[in-house]
Formats: structure tokens, sequence, C-alpha cells
């Protein structure tokens, strides 16, 4: 290697060319359904998403989970066809079909190349509107989500996750408990449940359709039309569920205690906004990023690259329908547990004294410039739109966001961070407490609680 | 079906392929390097080796500092990272077009001049993050390791694939910093490497770029050894059982395949599909819908270049119901495939869903730029994504049917089987 190799002038970066979100074509069908696409040209298999708004909160109490089991049983048997025929319709198509509920609503996705779109509205709309809930199809999704349960409580990351919510939440809240039900509740569902909850929660009036992808030479209203046009249903009273409250002891430690662990995980958190907060989103995108969203933000700089305890722990503000948290979670090293969330801990509060202005430049540039590969793909366009039209937005409000990340500075940073992060942590650790409890004690972080895992 | 994505290709003076894939839809550039260098070229002693050499890329070279790799491209609107398998290691970054020439840059330097900055202190930390990976992704999590027992079962040791790419943690202690200057000078050069720059730019702007900061580079790679001897089905099955405090019973249902990127890899991949991978494989009738044995069965084919490639299916098997049984069940369906073939009806399926997959593995110009990577440095063909579908389609039911009559029949399994440990099976 010559000197005048290694010499080659480090290149300047140009400023990024314009770019926007793809922009929507909007309609709405006689029965309410809104019909939204986005022609994403180059796109060769097309995305469709249907959103139907469904708060969890519309589960009865005693069978929560319903609509998690409603949602993997639309296409196991329908008025036409078998659970076994459907799922042969999709395949000799190539279709993939697929559909999962979070605290706001119902989602169903379909990706599917575009010559066979037709084929796969069709099959679609059989599911969403016809759905038979055979017995045997059933019990059987009933037996896969109780062994399910089984795997989540084995699985440190999920272990922690549920007990954050069962801390962190009033246990009068519906979001203080797992979205897919506990064994109790997913238990007693019976086919008659989920007949009558899909009558009432599976409607047009209100739901919304995304189609994205390479739409040229396709009139998708038309096809949506004939798909989904004859859909009808009564809609249950609207009644918009408040923030979930967090519990009145949730500031405190739970040491889930998993003889053995190599690692140990942690998942901490406190009260964040939703995206329709005063003084907008755009913050709380940086924060994320400046705070733990990469291997050089402020938790990873010290716990990955200068300790080696961890392969990797995130922060960002995870918006729900109303409010949100901010969340922080991985795992370490076991025999650094204490030293870790001490640290772990002194780094999220000492964020409250402020961002540089390096940092915030980095975290806007990293948010606003990978926007236009982030939103590059027909899937992520459609769930995107999709995702936000359960929260009442649509993606004006991607847009406007990205706009207003030119806006963010230090001193926005500070105050946004400062409004929500106020060192109230709710602690949540799945380890070996034999070995490293005293010690967590020891860091005088709120009580500790010992359970077994 | 015809797909058209724009390719054009240059080989530098020292070796380096070039591939430039045009596409304005995204005013974004990815940069993908694949080196032909992965875990199946590790000795023993070093097993996990290449994957934290790659780790060691992200800690500077001559003119960047530790950790400025991922700083400095995040923060100008990057998206990047490096994966590490058996047959080769991956370096990426999709940036906006304007960021281009900086990441070719900060690319030739590390790949070029990344001694300069290797320290015992950044090894030690990287190999406690590594071992961190390895703790998170396979030892604290129930079935963690069951890959890695599959990899052991089934190739003999000594073999390329025998060991996982994640390593082992005695080897993970013993690697040291003349370990990454003798892999790095054997592996690493412009004439080891090709390099793909797909989206917002023309052919000449992409050959233009790659000359002006890796030309100067010397192909400094020592040539790569020829694939070693391919390896038949094993002959009598092979069994490995773990009695553990894991939630269900998992079976591991393992064969050989033939090796990647020829008619017969893609006729074992569709008789895999039919029997366990689809949602409507016969496994998945049989024992998730219709006896309610199991429930989850899945199927994957992973190819590899030397001389073998690996196929398997996971089976979940439901509380009440006995894991040989199960097992028993799968081996009378894949015997009853071998004897049948697959029907018009599977056929249709698994080449469906095989386009829809593929089609959207191209979406995304990330993706795209590795699969343009992946079979110009393994298979030598630059245009592959957009022939690989035709040549699929070209599988006959003929070939299906062989294919699982030499490479999928139940003696030539291996099952790694992980069983609660208080058994309240019947």
């Amino acid at each position: 290697m010559t000197s005048q190799e290694s010499m080659i002038e480090r290149p300047e970066v140009s400023p990024p060319e314009p770019w926007a979100f793809p922009q929507a074509q909007r309609s709405q069908l006689a029965n309410g359904l809104a019909v939204v696409s986005y022609d994403v040209p180059g796109q060769y298999v097309i995305s469709v998403c249907l959103a139907v708004p469904m708060p969890l909160e519309r589960e009865p109490r005693d069978r929560e989970g319903i609509a998690t089991i409603m949602a993997r049983t639309l296409d196991e048997g329908t008025a036409l066809h078998t659970a076994e025929e459907f799922a042969e319709l999709l395949e000799r198509k190539g279709i993939a079909l697929g559909a999962g509920v979070n605290d706001a609503g119902l989602i169903v996705n379909l990706d599917v190349s575009k010559r066979h779109l037709s084929e796969a509205l069709d099959l679609l709309s059989q599911a969403v509107r016809e759905p038979a809930f055979p017995a045997n199809e059933v019990s059987r999704h009933v037996k896969s989500r109780l062994a399910e349960i089984d795997q989540e409580r084995a699985v440190p990351g999920q272990r922690a996750a549920i007990e954050f919510i069962a801390t962190y939440f009033d246990p009068d809240e519906r979001a203080s408990r797992p979205t897919g039900g506990t064994k109790a509740t997913v238990s007693a569902i019976t086919p008659q449940d989920l007949v009558a909850f899909h009558a009432v929660n599976v409607v047009p009036a209100g739901a919304t359709v995304v189609v994205a992808g390479d739409l040229g030479d396709l009139d998708v209203v038309s096809q949506i039309r004939a798909a989904l046009g004859s859909w009808s249903g009564t809609a249950a009273e609207v009644v918009e569920p408040p923030e979930a409250r967090r519990a009145a002891d949730a500031a405190r430690v739970v040491f889930l205690d998993r003889p053995g662990s190599v690692q140990t995980e942690f998942y901490i958190g406190c009260p964040g906004p939703d995206h329709s907060v005063e003084g907008g989103w755009a913050p709380f995108q940086v924060l994320g990023f400046v705070v733990g969203g990469s291997p050089n933000a402020r938790v990873d700089s010290v716990l990955r690259e200068d300790k080696g305890f961890t392969y990797g722990i995130r922060s960002g503000f995870r918006p729900r329908r109303r409010g949100g948290m901010f969340l922080t979670s991985g795992s370490v090293r076991a025999d650094s547990t204490v030293e870790a969330l001490g640290l772990l801990l002194d780094i999220l509060d000492k964020a409250r004294e402020g961002f540089t202005a390096q940092e915030t430049k980095a975290g806007v540039d990293f948010i606003g410039r990978t926007a236009p590969g982030r939103y590059a793909t027909a899937d992520t366009v459609a769930e995107e739109a999709a995702g936000l039209s359960l929260e009442g937005l649509t993606t004006e409000f991607t847009t406007a966001n990205l706009l207003a990340l030119a806006e963010v500075d230090p001193e926005i940073l500070a105050a946004a961070y400062g409004r929500y992060v106020d060192g109230q942590w709710t602690v949540v650790i799945v380890g070996d407490a034999s070995l490293y409890a005293g010690g967590v004690r020891g860091l005088d972080r709120g009580e500790v609680t010992v359970i077994p895992a | 079906m015809p797909l058209d994505y724009k390719i054009a290709e240059r080989t530098l003076a020292n070796g380096l392929r070039v591939i430039v894939s045009e596409d304005h839809s995204v005013p974004n550039v990815t940069v993908n390097l694949w080196v032909n260098v992965g875990s199946r070229h590790e000795v023993e002693g070093r097993t996990g080796f290449a994957h934290l050499f790659e780790h060691l890329m992200f800690q500077g070279s001559a003119s960047v500092a530790s950790g400025e790799h991922f700083s400095a491209l995040m923060s100008v609107g990057g998206r990047l990272n490096a994966t590490t398998w058996f047959d080769r290691t991956n370096y990426f970054e999709t940036v906006p077009r304007g960021a281009m020439d900086l990441a070719l840059w900060m690319e030739a330097d590390r790949h070029g001049r990344l001694l300069d900055a290797v320290n015992q202190e950044n090894l030690d930390n990287q190999r406690d993050v590594v071992k961190e990976e390895k703790r998170q992704r396979y030892d604290n999590l129930p079935y963690g390791n069951a890959l890695i027992d599959i990899y052991a079962a089934i190739f003999p040791k000594g073999h390329p694939y025998h060991h996982a790419t994640i390593g082992s943690m005695a080897d993970l202690d013993a690697a040291s910093v003349q370990d990454v200057h003798d892999f790095f000078r054997c592996h690493y050069g412009p004439n080891n490497t090709v390099l793909a720059l797909v989206g917002d730019l023309t052919p000449d702007e992409g050959f233009a770029a790659a000359q002006r900061y890796f030309g100067p580079l010397p192909a400094t790679a020592s040539a790569r050894r020829e694939p070693v001897e391919p390896l038949a089905p094993l002959s009598e099955p092979v069994r490995d059982e773990h009695i553990e405090d894991v939630p269900s019973d998992h079976l591991y249902i393992a064969f050989r395949l033939p090796v990647d990127d020829t008619p017969e890899f893609f006729a074992a991949s569709l008789a895999l599909d039919a029997i366990g991978g689809l949602a409507t494989s016969r496994l998945c009738q049989r024992l998730v819908r219709r006896e309610q044995s199991a429930t989850s069965v899945s199927a994957h084919a992973m190819g590899f270049v030397d001389g073998i490639s690996l196929g398997f299916m996971m089976i979940d098997v439901a509380e009440g119901f006995s894991a040989d049984d199960v097992e028993a069940a799968a081996c009378q369906e894949l015997a009853r495939f071998a004897q049948e073939g697959p029907t018009e009806i599977e056929m249709e399926s698994a080449m469906a869903q095989t386009e829809r997959s593929w089609l959207s593995s191209l979406a995304s110009q990330e993706e795209r730029a590795d699969h343009i990577c992946h079979f110009a440095t393994l298979q030598g063909d630059s245009g592959y994504i957009n022939s690989f579908l035709d040549r699929f389609a070209q599988v006959t039911p003929a070939q299906v049917q062989q294919a699982a009559t030499k490479w999928l029949m139940p003696q030539s399994r291996a099952v790694v089987a992980y069983l609660k440990q208080d058994g309240d099976t019947k």
C-alpha cells in the first residue's frame, strides 16, 4: 500500500434529492368502506391491507384474546369453502393472507402478484365477510394459542414484555393483559363467541382498505367494489376508549427469577405520547434514535461499544391509539446485570439534561433521509396507511411529520424528553435472581419484587 | 415470467466485479459487497472467526475511526449492516444518492486498509459483543441451539458445514490479533469481492465511482480452493436427543440436499415445500389440521455451494401426543411422497408461492442488490435475478419425485429432538 493510495480525499455528501411519500387516491364505497390506493411503479407484488377499528376494550373480560383467535380463523373455513379448500385456493395463486390485531383494531394483510389480484380480493372478501368459524378449526387455534402462551413464557424477551404490561398498567385496564389473551380467557372461547364478536365488529363502516403497488392499468376502486361492495353490517356503538391508566405502583422493579440464565433481560419504561401529541411526533422519533437507535446511540455507545455487555439494547417511543410509552429493552451478560442496569438507568435519566446539536442533526437526518428507502415498497406503504387509519390519521401525517423534522432542535428535544421522562421507571428483569437480585436492590432504584419466571 | 431488471457488469483490473442495476424509483443507492469467505473457510479451533472478523470491520480502518462507519452513514440517512453465513460475508448500506461516494470511500478503506486500525482492545470488545449475540440468539432461548445441533448431526466432523457460523465460545476466546491479520490477508481483497450498486445511478456513474475508490486496491486475496467433495445422502438415520426444560416437544427432521443452483436442488426444495413447507403441505394437512398432533410444521431448504445443501422440517408436537408417533407419521408421508411424486396442485402451489416470494424479495433495492451479489459471487451469474423464475419453472414433477426418492427418504434423515423434561406424553 503506498501512501498515495490511502490519500483519496474523503468525499463530501451532497444534499438529498426531493422525495415525497406516494400520493394517495381516496374514495369511499356506499357501505362506508374507505378505499385508499398508492401507485408505486415497479412494485409487482401488490399489497392490500384492510384495517378495521376495533379497540381491544371491546373484548368480553372473560374472553380476552377473542380478537386474536378471530383474526387467525377468518380464513379457516368460510360460507363457500372448508379450511383446507380455502388454503389451497390461496396457495395455487401464490397469495399470502394474514391477519392480526393490536390495541386499536384488526389488520388483514394480503400480498399477491398483480395478475392474481382480483382472485385474491375475492378470497379476502370471503374471509372477512363470511367466515364460518368451524368448531374443529376454532378448537385447533385455541390449543395452538395455549401452546404459544407456554412458548412466550419460556422466551426471556417475551416473558419480560408480558410482565411489563402487567406491572405498568392499572390492572383494570385491558392494556395490562396480553393482546392474545391468557390461558383462562382463551380456553373459554367458542365458535358462537366468534360469530357474535365478528358480527358486531368486522363491519365496513369506519374500515379502510389500502392497496399499494404497481397499479398502472388497474381500476382499483372497481375491483374493491366488486369484492367488498356488498359487505354489510351494523357497527357497534363507537366508544373511544380513553388512554390506558398507569398503575399507581408502577414505578418499581420486578425481577423474574429464571435460574441458570446466561443473560439478563431488561424491559424498562415510562409514559410517552401518541402520534397526535401537541407539538408534534417528530421530536420523539429523533429521541428514539439518539438515545437508543444505533450502536453509537447513548445507550449502546456505553453498554455495547465500551463495555461489551450486550449485543444491543434499543430505546424508542411506542405510540398507542391513545397515549404511549417510552421503552428500552435488551439483554446483557448475566454477570454484568447490576452494573449494566445502573449504567442504563443513569444514561436514560441523564438524557434529561439535554442533547448536543450534533446528536440532534444526526437524528433528524437519519429519520428524514431514510424515509424514501423505508417507504419504497408496496407493503411498507400499505402498512403505514392502514396502521395510521386505525388512529384516525392518514399518510398526510407521515408527510407532515417528515417536514416537521426540520424544526427539531436540541431545545425541542430536551423539552420533549423532559415532558415524559421523570425517572419513574417501571423495570422488569428476567434473569437469575439468586445471584443478582441483591445487587439490584443495592442500586436503590425502587422496591424490588422477586417472582418466579 | 420474464423479469427485466437492468444489469450492467464490469471487472476492474484488480479483479473487483462491479454490477450496476439502474433504478430511479427512489433517490437512493444500495451499496452491497459480498466477500467469498464464510464459516466454511474456518479452520479447526477458530470457529466463529469469519463472523467476529465482520464485527471488526466496523471498528475503524486507516482513515475511518472506530464506530464511524455506523455514525457517519446513519447521520446522512444511511441504513447499514453486515452478515456472515456459511458461504460468504456481506456488507451493505442504502444511502441517499448524494452519500454514495462517502459510502464507497468508507467501504474501500476497510476492505483495503483495515489492519491499520485493528488492535487488542477492539478485538476484545467485539469478542464480548459477539459472545452476547450468541447468548441472546442461541444459548438463552428454548431450542436456541437446534440449528447448531442439526449441522453437527448431518454433516461429518471437519466438513465445512459441520459447525455453525456463530462458532464456539472457546474458539472465540482463542482468537488473536494475529488471526485477524492472517484472515484479512488471505480472504479480503477486490479479487475475492463482488460490489453491486443498485438504485439512482447509471452504469457509467457506478463503474467510475467503483474505479475511483476501489481501483487503487491491490488484488491481495488468495485463490479460492475448489469445492469439497460432494456428499451423498445419509445412508442411515442419525438421532440427537435433548431432554430439556422446553415448553413442548420439537422435532427437527433434516436432510442433505443437492448443491445449490442446480435443477436437482430446485426439485428437492419443491418436494420439501410439498411435504412440509406449504400451508397445504402433506404434513400440515395430516398432523396440524386432521390429527392435530402438531401445532405447526414448517420446512426450509438452505442452498450451499460446497458439495451439499441442507433441508429441514420443524414440527412442534401438540400437548398430549408422542413425539415418536409424530415422527413415524412424518416418515410415512416422506415415503409416500417419494412413491407418488407431487400432485398437479402441489406443483402449482409451490411454484406460485415461489414466484410471489421471489418477486417480493426483489421489491426493495436492498434485497435486490443482495440477490445480485449472491449469485454473482457464488454462481457466477450477475443476471440471475431475471432468469431464476424461468429456470425454476422448468422443474418437472418427475424431477421432484426423483429428488425426493434420492434425498428425502426416511432412512436419510437426521433428527434433532428437544423433549420436555417431565414427559407428560401418552
